[in-house]
């Protein structure tokens, strides 16, 4: 079974690479890339959290990061609403699809964070299975919306191989908690926090760094 | 965990109705234009897109003459007002992305104040 610390690393460094695949010199602009590399960090913790593994005994290590996931969708929204006063038009009554669709993916991961959190998690499910069945459809959900928004979009991915194995990527987390363990109770990789900050950090620099100051 | 988000919640819908005191008070939808649809505001350098064919905006396609400025026909002809803002940014973004993925000087490509600019110059 894949490491903990691997996990983090790897998924990271996949969807930023998918990104320059095609344009690595195309930015959208200091603030706006800033923003944008806020989102595909949320969307790569969003990967990792799919993944299940054995328990080792650190049960809030899915739940930190989790919540971790939440804050950097958060930043993202708010961070480019507060940078370009036209964006909030693109929530309005009008607005474009993929627009709808990543409000969408925030509400129902801010819903997931608030129906997991004990004591309330007991408050909302009547059974541990319950939950985790919950959980999972949930969590998929939020995964197909935010693979809408980020694709359709169509700025960072614009080509259609970098479409389709972006979604090769999301589709396989989605569906990670049932191939990689068939038939068992799949359990959340411990995934460390710490590993996914530092390199998610070091990856939406490099982000920014090479779609606006590179020569 | 509820009041944290609830409040997140709140105010970004603050932020959705009400504009940042930092922003431009103009970058909004209003009518503009010959047209009785509300639009954003947009901007056009001429002196910047003389290398791009008169007839890329000023056409006619009816029949393949050139014709008034784009934007007059696509705010006020309801066959094609509702497309406006995908005809805009295919024509434009677009144009701009690829030329900034080359390596080339090009017009804003994300960033929408950029182009949404109160002046409507066209």
């Amino acid at each position: 079974m894949m490491t903990a610390r691997f996990l983090p690393v790897a998924m990271v460094v996949t969807v930023f690479a998918l990104t320059f695949l095609a344009t690595f010199r195309l930015g959208g602009g200091w603030v706006w890339d800033i923003g944008n590399g806020l989102g595909f960090l949320a969307v790569a913790g969003l990967a990792i959290q799919m993944f299940p593994a054995a328990r080792t005994g650190i049960r809030q290590r899915h739940e930190l990061l989790g919540y971790w996931v939440l804050a950097l969708a958060f930043a993202h929204g708010f961070w480019l609403l507060a940078v370009d006063g036209v964006v909030r038009f693109y929530l309005m009554p009008g607005a474009p699809f993929y627009m709808w669709a990543g409000l969408v993916a925030l509400i129902v991961l801010s819903a997931l964070a608030l129906m997991s959190h004990m004591p309330e998690r007991r408050h909302w499910h009547k059974s541990r299975a319950a939950f985790r069945r919950l959980h999972r459809a949930l969590s998929v959900g939020v995964i197909a919306a935010t693979g809408l928004h980020v694709t359709l979009s169509g700025f960072y991915l614009s080509r259609g191989y970098q479409v389709a194995l972006f979604v090769l990527l999301l589709g396989t987390a989605a569906l990670a908690p049932w191939w990689m363990a068939p038939g068992r109770p799949a359990r959340a990789l411990q995934a460390p926090v710490a590993v996914f900050l530092s390199c998610g950090g070091l990856a939406g620099v490099l982000f920014v760094l090479i779609r606006n100051a590179a020569p | 965990m509820k009041p944290v988000l609830a409040t997140l919640f709140l105010a970004g819908l603050a932020m959705v109705l009400f504009r940042m005191p930092w922003t431009d008070p103009e970058a909004s939808r209003s009518v503009r234009f010959p047209g009785e649809e509300p639009v954003l505001a947009m901007t056009f350098h001429h002196n910047a897109h003389f290398t791009v064919a008169c007839a890329t905006c000023h056409h006619e396609f009816v029949d393949g003459t050139t014709g008034p400025p784009c934007i007059n026909c696509h705010v006020t002809d309801p066959t094609v007002a509702h497309r406006l803002e995908t005809q805009f940014h295919t024509l434009c973004r677009d144009c701009h992305a690829e030329l900034a993925s080359d390596g080339e000087t090009s017009g804003p490509t994300r960033r929408c104040i950029a182009c949404h600019l109160p002046d409507n110059a066209f």
